[in-house]
């Protein structure tokens, strides 16, 4: 188990890699400028050790030469500076590119996805993988993989720079690695688990702070609370206590123990040294430099150790963000050659069976046809499969049972783009995007003119109202429309599917209350609106269907009865029923 | 540094253990001035050839014994500071813990339960990192930084000490100037992150919309735009971030080039020895930290002053439902009488409840029946005393409900809310909830006569199935009759279910409904409902309609008095019938 973990741990870092393929030359421009900047900055220690040797000690001085060794001393820190700044802010730029490639990558998945998906997916997640994760991933590229990179070069450049002052003790220097290597291992085998529990544990006193929060009436209805307090406290005390557990693993493996072999590199220098000049003349200079490496040498690898954990974290975001780009629930496409185009707009169902689990039918052997200019109207209670069918029509499922034609051509024949612009659904609820009127009626359509949404407006009768808006049609809506009554919302999204002049009109009503005036006037706009189109209308009123050419009253998926009001009425079945419900008692005696 | 003040209740009750890891710190940054000295004597002994053996292994073996202790002493200096922030930080989690369970509902009205978390965790967190990393950087920093400058100014030279140290000033004033450039500029970042985050949540709530007008691909392109902008602001971001570092470099490196110039100007002076450059050197790389850590420190206690003001503010709400302190501290009987003239939530809106007069007898069922929003929760929570009533009186056992202490009225009541909140437990636990010692025996007599037992045994796990984000997914319905088991359970003198059988289908309702005459003889019972089915048996039928009383009497007398009850009747028995296909 744990090393499947770590099997695909090490699949989606290599996948993480090769997303910084198209970056190559970028990459490699900044690797190399990171290499002239790492030597520049080494040969400052060198210079030193050459004016302390050749000049210092001896009492050469030779202003010309120390002039130009001051210079190039100064200049060699210059570029190093430059070229630093220039390195990471090409390293920083590129990991920023990365990341927007990859949220654009996510984004359009999730676009191409199917609403099965959307069903069984919560908000939250799928908005926290475009987002939050792919922030964590940024972390990796920025703060792990650009250090890392840095901090090796720093530290392979130091030892060359100490087997060019002397190969010797460089060699003894070699020492200092299986010591890091040592430490860094105790590191991840204890330190960084215990810092994982006490993630966990943090985790699950901020679950439980957050569900007695949300329970806190029930807690105190039941007079519980010194239960909770104390479960609590257990809790907070458990956290509390890997939390010391992990900085003590900390303070033994961290920076300390890093200080630790520090000292002994420093004490092996020095009696390296001192060994050396009972025998041999020792160059001060190369002392000199030698101590002024080591004690570089140890930032590095203390960043490095404390970066691991996020590492870690980035991986768990990633692999996240790659599920998602993986998911297999893709959209309804387009089967058969050619492109059909709908022209008339007839409508025809034929023995359809549909299920969104695969285990249970939501609509059984649906067979029925609307002729063009037609309206269809489809009443039932809740869950009888009402919105299925519309939900069929727009090609948001596949079914797999029976047939619908549109215009006498299989609708899997049509690409998603003709059926979109032919068909104009009224959603039942009409969404506002936080933006202005305008754009909230021809949404990313731009070949929609100003003129066009006018008209559009002034055809469902929604002109009034917007016009006394602050700025007419520029007025800004916030999110989701919070400030518009729900008729006012209904009229702007119909206003939206006329703009687009369909063929085929899809209404689901709303159900909200609305006042009588609105009501008014979006009656008389459906009925504008249905005039010349064929019309599928799911209803909730009655009263609006009653004119339709068909009503089809479903029920668990069935078409139990169908005809013209009249003749439903007439029949005295489930419709009449409905109609009883709506309309009251009290005219029962016109309809009997 | 207001906020150390602030602390001081803090830092004074844990002064043992502050004062110990300052100490250790102290003698770390003592520590820390001997291994520059040492190699420059080294230096210096080697350059004269006067180094022997013996000063050698002496040198080293001073070297290796101060290695030892500073790595014992930083050990226990972290063990001593970091340990008391995050003990106040334990400390002050439970404190907010409890002052939590001691608030009253109209607390959490105000509150979102998102904004409190936030307080529980990052400023705690902020407050943590002030006690730790924040004393550490100002002690740290003011004793490493002060030890040195006096290391270098009294054994080595004053002059080379203010020459070299003439350019870190330069970088102290850069970088704090950078830090105030990066706040701005990543201010932005933020903000353009959270219209992408805003984007992203629109589109994905929208989807629906998006599909049927086929605009994904232009969707997608707004997003870009958005993505495009985010990298835009945060490229800026990097670009004065990454001055930091180079700046640190180009000063440091002046530093150590004027000492090197001067101190060889010394040296050939006389002044000095080559020894004493090199050490010299050295103690300039011990005081980079120190100048940095400044900067460092000021963000800290900013943040962590902020998020304390917050704490402690939320600390000293007092919305706590007043308790007297002499309140009887027996339970009382079922017996209920209202008298209620009128109730609101806040004292400017119009009433909630008005006129509310009733009375029932101990061991009767009364049913409230009403559209949603006409007050019948609301009923039930007056009499939990959840909210005060200034306006009338509730009677308890003919006693004042405010007579009662807390505690004991609650000990009469047996309460199923509407929104069946069920806690991520077993549903064994869920059930014991109010009565944690339960047997196994009473808890499953609970669940049978909530119709839930059946359910129940059907999961693998049975009574030990995990409820919640980690264990199975309930129902509506199966989370109702789990909370009524939950109540029953601790089968009080009264019991209320707040509309909590609206998710159940009618033959389970009739169970239930069956169960609970049955099992509440004797003892009062309160039943508000949408379907009149769950209430028909009531002793005491009451119709609520926007806060008043409309109708009042039994069933039968009910339904042959023209009104809104025997109308809601009629409609439920026609919306039967369609819903099982006419």
């Amino acid at each position: 188990m744990d090393e499947l973990q770590k099997m695909k741990q090490w699949q989606v870092f290599k996948r993480l890699l090769r997303l910084m393929k198209p970056h190559k030359k970028t990459l490699i421009l900044a690797f190399s400028i990171l290499i002239v900047a790492t030597v520049a900055d080494l040969l400052g220690p060198i210079i030193i050790k050459k004016f302390i040797d050749d000049y210092l000690t001896p009492r050469h001085f030779y202003t010309r030469a120390i002039t130009a060794l001051a210079l190039m001393y100064i200049v060699l820190t210059m570029i190093s500076a430059a070229m630093h700044y220039l390195q990471v802010v090409l390293f920083q730029k590129t990991a920023l590119e990365i990341i927007q490639t990859l949220r654009i990558d996510v984004f359009s998945k999730v676009h191409s996805l199917g609403l099965k998906f959307f069903d069984r997916t919560p908000v939250g997640g799928l908005i926290s993988r475009i987002t939050n994760d792919t922030e964590a991933i940024k972390d990796l590229y920025v703060s792990v993989l650009s250090t890392f990179v840095q901090n090796m070069v720093f530290l392979i450049g130091v030892f060359a720079a100490m087997f060019y002052l002397n190969v010797n003790l460089g060699l003894f220097c070699l020492v200092i690695i299986p010591m890091i290597a040592a430490v860094m291992w105790l590191y991840r085998r204890y330190s960084s688990r215990s810092f994982f529990n006490m993630r966990e544990k943090l985790s699950e006193l901020n679950a439980k702070l957050n569900e007695s929060l949300q329970g806190m009436a029930i807690i105190q209805a039941f007079n519980q609370q010194k239960r909770l307090k104390k479960e609590f406290a257990n809790i907070n005390q458990a956290h509390n206590a890997a939390w010391m557990k992990n900085i003590k693993y900390n303070g033994l493996l961290l920076r300390p123990a890093v200080d630790l072999i520090y000292m002994f590199a420093l004490i092996m220098v020095l009696s390296f040294f001192g060994i050396q000049s009972f025998s041999n003349p020792v160059e001060i200079g190369v002392l000199y430099a030698f101590v002024n490496y080591i004690e570089r040498f140890f930032e590095p690898i203390n960043t490095m150790t404390q970066r691991l954990s996020m590492f870690q974290q980035a991986i768990i975001a990633a692999g996240r963000v790659f599920q998602l780009l993986d998911e297999t629930e893709l959209a309804p496409g387009t089967k058969g050659e050619g492109k059909p185009e709908i022209t008339e707009g007839k409508i025809e169902f034929k023995n359809v069976t549909f299920s969104y689990d695969g285990k249970q039918d939501v609509l059984k052997n649906i067979s029925f046809t609307a002729n063009p200019g037609e309206t269809v109207a489809l009443v039932g209670h809740t869950g009888s499969g009402k919105s299925s069918i519309t939900n069929l029509l727009m090609r948001f499922y596949d079914f797999t049972q029976g047939e619908i034609f549109i215009d006498s051509v299989p609708i899997q024949n049509y690409t998603n783009e003709e059926l979109r612009r032919k068909m104009g659904l009224v959603l039942q609820d009409p969404f506002i995007f936080a933006c202005d009127i305008k754009k909230n009626i021809r949404l990313h359509n731009h070949l929609i003119t100003d003129d066009e949404v006018k008209e559009a407006a002034a055809f469902v009768q929604a002109d009034s109202f917007i016009e006394e808006l602050p700025g007419g049609y520029d007025h800004e809506l916030g999110e989701r429309g919070s400030t518009f009554s729900s008729g006012q919302r209904q009229l702007l999204s119909f206003a939206r599917t006329i703009v687009c002049n369909p063929k085929i009109l899809i209404l689901d009503e709303a159900t909200a209350n609305i006042d009588t005036q609105t009501e008014e006037a979006i009656q008389t706009a459906l009925g504008k609106m249905r005039a010349g189109r064929t019309t599928i209308a799911i209803a909730h009123r009655l009263s609006t269907i009653q004119d339709a050419d068909q009503i089809l009253v479903l029920h668990k998926g069935e078409i139990v009865e169908r005809g013209t009001h009249q003749e439903l009425l007439l029949k005295k079945g489930l419709y009449h029923k409905m109609y009883l419900l709506q309309h009251g008692n009290e005219q029962t005696a016109d309809v009997g | 540094m207001k906020v150390f003040i602030d602390l001081m209740w803090y830092f004074k009750m844990e002064w043992r253990r502050y004062l110990t890891g300052i100490l250790l710190l102290a003698i770390v940054s003592f520590c820390l001035q001997v291994p520059p000295k040492i190699v420059g004597f080294t230096v210096d002994h080697i350059n004269k050839g006067t180094l022997s053996k013996q000063l050698l292994v002496t040198y080293i073996s001073v070297l290796a014994a101060l290695a030892l202790l500073m790595y014992v002493l930083r050990f226990f200096w972290r063990v001593m500071i970091y340990g008391s922030s995050t003990k106040l930080a334990l400390l002050l989690r439970n404190r907010l813990y409890d002052h939590f369970t001691n608030m009253s509902p109209k607390f959490y009205q105000k509150r979102r339960i998102g904004d409190l978390m936030a307080h529980s965790t990052n400023d705690l967190q902020a407050i943590e990192m002030t006690a730790g990393e924040g004393i550490l950087t100002l002690v740290d920093s003011l004793l490493l930084g002060g030890m040195t400058l006096i290391t270098m100014f009294a054994t080595i030279s004053w002059k080379l000490t203010l020459i070299s140290l003439l350019p870190m000033p330069m970088m102290a004033w850069l970088t704090s100037k950078y830090g105030s450039m990066l706040h701005q500029q990543f201010h932005k970042a933020q903000e353009a992150f959270s219209m992408m985050n805003d984007k992203v949540q629109e589109s994905i709530s929208g989807v629906r919309v998006i599909k049927a007008f086929g605009q994904e691909e232009e969707d997608v392109d707004e997003f870009k735009e958005l993505s495009k902008d985010v990298v835009r602001k945060n490229v800026k971001v990097a670009k004065i971030d990454a001055l930091f570092d180079p700046t640190i470099f180009i000063i440091v490196g002046l530093s150590f080039f004027l000492s090197v110039a001067f101190g060889s100007y010394f040296v050939v002076q006389g002044e000095l020895s080559i020894g004493q450059v090199v050490s010299f050197t050295t103690y300039l790389g011990l005081l980079i930290w120190p100048m940095l850590a400044f900067g460092w420190l000021f963000n800290i206690v900013e943040r962590g002053r902020a998020s304390y003001d917050r704490v402690s503010a939320l600390l000293k709400v007092d919305e706590s439902i007043k308790e007297d302190e002499t309140g009887l501290k027996i339970v009382p009987s079922g017996s209920i009488r209202f008298q209620l003239e009128h109730f609101s939530y806040d004292q400017t809106a119009q009433s909630t409840l008005e006129n509310i007069c009733f009375e029932l007898e101990k061991g009767k069922t009364l049913g409230i029946v009403g559209k949603t929003g006409s007050g019948k929760t609301t009923l039930c929570k007056l009499l939990l005393r959840e909210f005060e009533v200034k306006n009338g009186q509730i009677y308890l056992d003919e006693k004042d409900i405010n007579r009662f202490a807390l505690h004991s009225l609650r000990e009469a009541i047996g309460y199923v809310p509407q929104d069946h909140f069920l806690f991520s437990a077993t549903i064994l636990e869920n059930i014991a909830f109010g009565k944690y010692n339960a047997s196994f025996k009473e808890i499953k007599a609970a669940a049978k006569a909530a119709a839930i037992h059946a359910d129940i045994v059907q999961f693998k796990d049975g009574y030990e199935t995990m409820v919640g984000e980690r264990g199975v997914t309930l129902s509506g319905g199966q989370k109702q009759r789990i909370s009524i088991a939950r109540a029953l359970l601790l089968d009080r003198e009264i019991l209320i279910l707040d509309d909590s059988l609206s998710a159940v289908d009618a033959r389970t309702e009739e169970r239930i409904v069956e169960n609970l005459k049955e099992k509440r003889k004797g003892k009062t019972t309160i039943i508000t409902a949408h379907r009149l089915s769950s209430i028909d048996h009531a002793d005491l039928i009451i119709v609520l309609d926007n806060g008043k009383i409309i109708q009042m009497g039994t069933h039968e007398t009910l339904i042959n008095e023209d009104g809104w009850y025997k109308d809601t009747y009629n409609r439920q028995a026609l919306e039967s019938l369609i819903s099982q296909g006419g």
